[in-house]
């Protein structure tokens, strides 16, 4: 497989689909443009599945594969993590007291933190940081590949016989999945715990009242969701922009970068996800 | 960011170990997140059992919460439909609040002008035994929302009410009119007499004959200070029949001296009878000597008429 994954990832696609869709012809443009684009995404799927097979690894975690994986990981996390959470803290506060606010005025403070959780831990919060890593992490990520294949590296890795997507690509990719999942998680505790403090106070007595209503906003289906939301909004930040390095091209026509049409393909995907997490949760 | 690859890499050693302090900070927060919401939904308690029946079932939800005194003590954990299309609602009470719900319990189900609906029981005896697990209940259902069409009707009735009172030809408006004139007249110059009376002369003579009556009053006390003094005066009724009384009292005490010398002369008279009946018996005798001589007289008489030559014929001829 070391061999042969840098000509299955990258040749066999470019030359196949890119001289159907190159091929003047039959086709209008708006049909080859929108086959091409359904190529992207099929390109994305696939190399995704590539990229679980190798984090289903164990050898992919083995030796210098494994120092590459941490360096990354920690490179792609602890930098944004400190500014993510006083952002998000500060998005926070300003939210919650906008809800608190406003319900109280309505007399319907009772619904205030039912409505702060859903709006800021259930929503926010995770696209935050999923747009967060994809701005901070994942987008350079995906221009070192593309710098790495524009010098060649990635090309001279291969003939090394060292496996480029395994010690260059998947390290990368998993430290935005982790990332994302990261700053959720902990923006989601910092939220949690401002939404208490700015609603009870500083005090313990509420505790009991409030776990309840925590507990009811994440009935199972509603922390289903939650976590498959993440987990997807992970996958499409790690994913999405180092496929689209490696498998798209620029668009002549459009005069589109490939770097614009990763970040207009991961903005889709996350509201596709959003989307549909609304509707499991609303509907 | 922007690194080149592994040829480059800072120490490994130091940098696996914060990663691995990530990676294990994030399992610990996921796997906090996940103990804390089992704990949130009651995953950690032990429960039982309690079964609402309902009609309708309407803004009840799974999660919801069961009060008592306004605090949560129950949360609905399934709502499904019977077969003759009542509603179940089962409830999962912790064992350390199930002792506030007894036999005697009541549900409700109450639901708010907002759609905001809550599920509250009430135990008036503390002291009755248990709830027991799994136990059904009915459900008192008080829907506010049910109300408002029949507040509305009820409404739109008073409003039309006040709409035929307050209107130009209504009995309200016409006896306001009438208070109004009653009130002028009462500003009137013969005021409430006036009013009630309804006209200027009856009023007057009203007046006269209050002045006459005042007048006759007045010769009434008169007259009643002299009969007082007629009757109570130094010559008076009064006294004088006082005197008379006593007079009375002394013709009084001589009756009954005269009526004891009566009393003697009956004892006389009484004496003088029986003697006068003594003298009856002798009057007897005295009779039936007198009755003899007479029938001798009467014989003789008769001897003599017989024998006198003058004598009457007594035969009868015939012819």
């Amino acid at each position: 497989m070391r061999g042969r994954v840098p000509a299955r990832c990258g040749a066999p696609y470019d030359s196949g689909m890119n001289s159907l869709l190159s091929s003047r012809g039959p086709l209008p443009d708006l049909g080859r443009s929108t086959l091409t684009w359904f190529a992207g995404w099929w390109r994305i799927i696939h190399f995704g599945a590539l990229i679980l097979v190798l984090a289903l690894s164990p050898s992919s975690y083995a030796g210098p594969n494994r120092s590459a994986l941490a360096r990354h990981v920690y490179l792609g996390t602890a930098p944004i993590l400190l500014w993510f959470i006083v952002l998000s803290s500060l998005i926070s506060l300003v939210i919650i007291r906008i809800v608190v606010v406003t319900a109280v005025s309505y007399g319907l403070s009772q619904y205030a933190l039912e409505m702060v959780v859903r709006v800021l831990v259930l929503e926010l919060i995770p696209l935050t940081a999923a747009v967060f890593v994809a701005l901070g992490c994942a987008l350079p990520n995906a221009e070192d590949i593309a710098g790495m294949r524009t010098r060649g590296e990635y090309d001279a890795l291969a003939q090394q016989g060292v496996d480029p997507l395994r010690h260059e690509v998947l390290p990368r990719v998993a430290s935005a999945m982790f990332s994302v999942l990261m700053l959720a998680a902990v923006s989601c505790v910092v939220t949690a715990v401002l939404a208490y403090v700015s609603i009870y106070g500083f005090t313990l007595g509420a505790f009991a009242g409030y776990t309840r209503t925590f507990g009811q906003v994440f009935n199972p289906a509603v922390s289903m969701i939650f976590a498959l939301k993440s987990f997807f909004f992970g996958l499409a930040v790690a994913l999405i922009p180092v496929a689209s390095v490696l498998y798209d091209r620029p668009r002549g026509r459009m005069r589109m970068s490939v770097e614009l049409q990763s970040l207009i393909r991961l903005f889709l995907a996350l509201l596709l996800v959003e989307v549909a997490s609304l509707v499991g949760n609303y509907y | 960011m922007k690194e080149e690859p592994s040829s480059a890499s800072p120490p490994a050693a130091n940098l696996e170990f914060k990663a691995a302090l990530l990676l294990a900070l994030l399992f610990l927060l996921i796997a906090g997140a996940v103990v804390y919401l089992l704990y949130a939904r009651g995953a950690f308690e032990e429960s039982q059992q309690l079964v609402l029946m309902v009609d309708d079932s309407d803004g009840v939800a799974v999660g919801m919460n069961l009060t008592f005194s306004g605090f949560p003590i129950g949360r609905v954990r399934r709502i499904e439909l019977t077969e003759d299309g009542v509603a179940r609602i089962i409830i999962d009470v912790p064992h350390e609040d199930a002792r506030w719900l007894r036999e005697s319990s009541v549900f409700t189900l109450t639901r708010g002008l907002l759609g905001n609906t809550a599920l509250k029981a009430y135990s008036g005896i503390l002291s009755d035994p248990p709830l027991a697990d799994g136990a059904v209940r009915k459900v008192l259902v008080g829907d506010a929302t049910a109300e408002i069409p029949r507040l509305v009707a009820d409404m739109r009735e008073l409003v039309s009410n006040l709409k035929a009172l307050s209107a130009e030809d209504s009995s309200l408006s016409a006896s306001l009119g009438n208070v109004r004139d009653l009130t002028e007249k009462l500003k009137g110059p013969r005021g409430a007499l006036g009013m009630l009376l309804g006209n200027e002369a009856d009023a007057k003579k009203l007046v006269t004959a209050l002045d006459r009556t005042n007048a006759l009053l007045a010769r009434v006390d008169g007259l009643a200070a002299k009969a007082d003094a007629q009757a109570f005066g130094p010559a008076g009724l009064v006294p004088e029949a006082r005197a008379a009384i006593v007079q009375l009292n002394a013709a009084l005490t001589d009756a009954r001296t005269s009526l004891k010398k009566v009393d003697g002369i009956l004892a006389d008279a009484q004496v003088a009878a029986g003697n006068a009946r003594d003298a009856t018996a002798d009057l007897a005798t005295l009779r039936a000597e007198v009755d003899t001589s007479l029938r001798k007289v009467g014989r003789m008489i008769d001897e003599v008429n017989r024998r006198w030559p003058f004598a009457r014929d007594p035969k009868l001829k015939l012819p």
